[in-house]
């Protein structure tokens, strides 16, 4: 690993501001913002504030005017310093940083005042308060910007292979776009076989095609290309390295155990789901002709003409929703896949057998999308939709002579108590985290309150997570249908390419640094650290915490715990926020 | 109470024609759409609900299904294709033939072929059996009833009348005992002045002043002038053989009488022939407009023909244009040829026609008044 030095002004850290030119600029948005705060009172109240020059509103700062108007106030103004009041910073400190950069201004002395999630939005009923909280906020960040000092990316030469961990469709996708891309690959299967699910699959939604034969194809193109080295049976053991160079070790179950240790720039993770696995006697389970979707899709997959189960032919089939999945004291997530899968298999069990009544004992129908199409098609091919209350799921009972029956009420015709006799019935089961406690714990992967790995942000960083270079795709984030996956993982493609293919990659500067004057090893800041970033270092004969800039995330979380108070975070200086809370504290107390 | 969903009602309604009741989705537009679905006795939704979920004992305890006219308002406005009124008219024939209980309902409603074969068997028939006690006539004026004995003819009539009587009864004791037994209808003993007050409102001004089907369901779409509307058309079929069976009784009641042998020749405004005129006009008139509205679908209440709808119309103007032919025939100065053969096909048929009421679209002269009395004495 190689990160250069961050260029700071010497003498950055000294407590006094220095002359500062500040434009500030306080944001309508629409009248998102002015319709409960007062902007035009709130850029007047900082107009004087030391160091401001320039103080106006405008209607959509973000918009191509607002930017263009900011530039030109920058070069007539000489600004060194900029702030806007606007919205949350993870909406738009990317777009006025790049204002800043564009106009001759270092991007780290642009700092952004959240006043519409955390003003206009949260006090509609409130203009003053809302107002007066707002010329605090700004004060707040008007003292910070003072205090900022030029900063530049820390650059990180990237390793041009990626690690693949799973080989489900999502990372036999990944590899081949990988491949393509130019990126050398390492991809590591659990299992004998490559796969996973769709694997096991005859034809699946969207397109009809055969899952088996679908895996089959990816294998071939694999195998065109030598970039992808694949790992049947093997696991990640170890992980060491930063962001654009990880070192990973691999152990192969092979006789005797091998560990291969590989040299990646990102790690793609795409280890699936599993299928929930109903409890004894939920719904029946443990009786001979209750089965669960995968279960069923297998018996659906095999049948070359009307279903048979167990040798006896199925005349109707009840399919029950949602089981494991919506539950209040269970897995509370819509597993979103099953709806539409059900539908599809419903149409081929049709097909098998027009005779077959199919009843559907479902909450709420989620076919999302087109997948409503599919939804329509089953209905018209005589499946019977029951809705019945969330409150009063079915009950699967034995009859006297064997055959099984379901008990639910219809909400649709009145409520009316239904008895219907089945010869099978289908737990919809939905999906469910993997267990792979050893590779969370080795790749920091953050878990979701429902169990899944979680991304950075659904739709505006859907496949990153808060570790850089550590990507995660499919059905491991959350419940996805195997086309949603493949998307996911071309997603994880791409990112890692546009880190990767450069050859190096720049990383936020706004990190925490070490006073090893002030440092006395006391380990805290170490166990602190959530991303491994802090290390023990001997300097000049005593034992220091040095900070490596790559692997630091700039979360904060070792500031406060230094006893010596030794650790400084850069844009985050103690000194920042002081000025902030002085900035802010000014207006309650006025 | 616990319904038991059977699987086997959801195909047996398609024999009977509901075809698309499976697209339905219960979106309830129907229902709200339709001038003569109220809360209490609301469809079409709910009753293409039962189909769907095999609700058979709730379908055929469902008054609901005789109080559609047929107007496939709902059909136009289904969002979903689903043809609620098709599956309306399904839902009764599939009716009419659970309350038969010699399956020849079923037959003459799920087999064209058989309905075709046994009509036409039945008139043949009947008019051989008439032929086979004929006398010889002389040719020079129709006498039918020297052709064929009077009191032969009448005795067959009665006949038919106990044999459609017996099954008609068998047919409603089978629909009672489901329609009546619904919640709120116990009251019906203590309140006899209600239910009087509903066998009025079911028998008169709804079956046979049909008050609503002139009300509420006029051509909304199309506007036609009165003696084109569905409400008239079917108006003039029902009163017109309403009218040509009252002629008959009181032909055969003036024989009895001895006030004048039955089929003699009277001038044309004696009563009775000028009723019976009257009557056949209107129905020739009805079943003609009927007909041609079936075949040329003009009208979206007569897109869909089914076989029962077909063998019903047939007979009923068959009896209609041959009955007047024969009052042509007879006040012909020279009896024409086809006189006799003719005789025999109109009367065969009027006794088909008797026979079938209970077994076909007739039968709804049976059922609805029951429909409505139940959901008037349940309202």
């Amino acid at each position: 690993m190689s990160a250069k030095q961050p260029t700071t002004i010497p003498g950055a850290r000294a407590a006094e501001p220095k002359a500062r030119r500040i434009g500030v600029y306080v944001c309508h948005c629409g009248g998102n913002i002015s319709d409960y705060v007062d902007v035009q009172a709130v850029a007047d109240a900082v107009r004087h504030e030391p160091g401001v020059v320039v103080a106006k509103t405008m209607m959509f700062a973000c918009s191509d005017a607002g930017q263009g108007e900011m530039e030109a106030d920058i070069a007539a103004n000489d600004l060194d310093g900029l702030v806007v009041a606007s919205c949350s910073p993870k909406l738009h400190v990317v777009t006025f940083r790049g204002v800043a950069k564009r106009s001759g201004m270092n991007p780290y002395e642009y700092n952004q005042a959240n006043i519409r999630e955390q003003c206009s939005w949260t006090h509609t009923d409130d203009r003053a308060g809302a107002t007066s909280k707002a010329i605090g906020l700004v004060r707040g960040v008007i003292g910070r910007t003072r205090l900022t000092e030029a900063l530049e990316p820390l650059v990180v030469e990237t390793t041009q292979k990626a690690l693949i961990v799973g080989g489900g469709i999502t990372g036999l996708r990944s590899a081949i776009g990988m491949a393509d891309i130019g990126l050398g690959v390492f991809l590591v299967e659990r299992e004998a076989e490559l796969g996973g699910w769709v694997g096991r699959f005859g034809p699946i939604f969207p397109h009809e095609r055969d899952g088996r034969e679908l895996i089959a194809g990816l294998v071939v193109e694999i195998k065109k290309r030598p970039s992808i080295k694949v790992f049947t049976r093997a696991e990640v053991v170890t992980k060491t390295g930063t962001f654009g160079n990880y070192q990973v070790g691999i152990r192969v179950a092979a006789d005797p155990p091998q560990t291969i240790t590989a040299e990646v720039g990102s790690i793609v993770v795409a280890t699936g789901f599993d299928s929930y696995q109903p409890a004894e006697n939920e719904f029946g389970t443990g009786l001979d002709a209750v089965l669960t979707l995968p279960e069923f899709k297998d018996l659906v997959d095999h049948a070359d003409g009307p279903l048979r189960h167990n040798g006896r032919p199925v005349r109707s089939l009840a399919y029950i929703y949602c089981v494991g999945s919506r539950q209040p004291d269970g897995n509370e997530y819509c597993s979103r896949f099953c709806c539409t899968a059900t539908a599809h298999l419903s149409i081929r069990v049709a097909a098998l057998d027009p005779r077959l009544r199919q009843y559907h004992l479902y909450r709420d129908i989620r076919t999302y999308g087109n997948f409503e199409l599919l939804y329509t098609e089953a209905r018209k091919s005589g499946a019977v939709y029951v809705k019945y209350p969330d409150d009063a799921p079915p009950v699967v009972s034995v009859e006297a002579g064997g055959g099984l029956a379901v008990a639910v009420r219809d909400l649709l015709s009145g409520d009316e108590e239904l008895e219907i006799p089945v010869d099978l019935v289908v737990l919809v089961t939905g999906m469910v985290p993997r267990k792979n406690e050893e590779m969370v714990g080795l790749l920091k992967l953050p878990i979701g309150r429902d169990g899944f790995f979680n991304e950075i942000h659904p739709k505006l960083r859907p496949v990153e997570t808060m570790v850089d270079g550590v990507l995660i795709a499919g059905a491991c984030q959350g419940p996805k249908c195997s086309a949603e996956s493949v998307a996911s993982g071309l997603a994880a493609v791409t990112q890692s390419a546009s880190v990767l293919k450069k050859g190096v990659a720049e990383l936020d500067p706004l990190v925490a640094t070490v006073d090893p004057d002030r440092c006395t090893w006391c380990g805290k800041c170490e166990t602190a650290c959530p991303y491994g970033a802090i290390e023990k270092l001997s300097l000049n004969g005593r034992e220091v915490a040095t900070i490596s800039e790559a692997g630091c995330k700039g979360c904060g979380g070792c500031v406060p715990i230094c006893p010596e108070n030794a650790i400084d975070l850069r844009g985050y200086t103690d000194a920042q926020i002081t000025a902030m809370i002085d900035g802010l504290l000014e207006e309650a107390i006025a | 109470m616990t319904a038991r969903v059977d699987r086997n009602l959801y195909p047996e309604l398609q024999r009977f024609g509901a075809t698309d009741i499976s697209a339905c989705f219960n979106c309830g537009v129907c229902s709200a759409i339709c001038p003569l679905s109220v809360d209490g006795a609301s469809f079409p939704r709910r009753m293409s609900r039962y189909a769907q979920l095999g609700l058979r004992d709730k379908l055929l305890s469902s008054p609901e299904l005789w109080s559609c006219y047929g107007c496939s308002e709902c059909t136009d406005s289904c969002p979903t294709s689903a043809d609620p009124a098709s599956f309306m008219a399904a839902a009764r024939r599939y009716a009419v033939a659970s309350y038969d209980r010699t399956h020849l309902a079923y037959l003459l409603a799920t087999s064209r072929v058989f309905a075709g074969v046994f009509v036409v068997a039945l008139v043949g028939l009947l008019a051989a059996f008439m032929y086979s006690v004929h006398r010889p006539v002389d040719g020079s004026t129709l006498a039918f009833f020297e052709f064929i004995p009077s009191d032969f003819v009448h005795n067959l009539g009665v006949a038919a009348m106990v044999v459609m009587g017996v099954a008609a009864l068998v047919g409603l004791f089978e629909m009672v005992r489901r329609v009546l037994r619904g919640p709120g209808v116990g009251t019906a003993r203590a309140a006899i002045r209600k239910a009087a007050g509903a066998a009025v409102y079911a028998v008169g001004t709804e079956s046979l002043a049909q008050a609503r089907f002139r009300k509420d369901c006029a051509d909304a779409v199309e506007v036609r002038p009165w003696y084109a509307q569905r409400w008239f058309i079917h108006f003039a079929t029902m009163w017109g053989f309403l009218g040509l069976l009252g002629a008959t009784m009181a032909d055969y009641g003036l024989e009895l009488l001895g006030v004048k042998a039955t089929g003699t020749p009277v001038p044309i405004w004696y009563p009775v022939r000028l009723l019976g005129t009257l009557a056949g006009a209107a129905l020739i008139y009805g079943t003609t407009v009927l007909i041609v509205r079936r075949l040329r679908k003009s009208d979206r209440s007569s897109a869909h023909s089914t076989t029962s709808d077909w063998t019903f119309l047939a007979m009923l103007w068959v009896a209609g244009v041959t009955g007047f032919a024969l009052e042509l025939g007879l006040y012909l100065p020279q009896a024409p040829a086809w006189g006799y053969p003719m005789f025999l096909v109109h009367v065969g048929v009027a006794i088909a026609l008797v026979l079938l009421v209970p077994f076909g679209k007739f039968a709804h002269v049976l059922y609805r008044p029951v429909a409505l009395f139940a959901i008037r004495l349940r309202g």
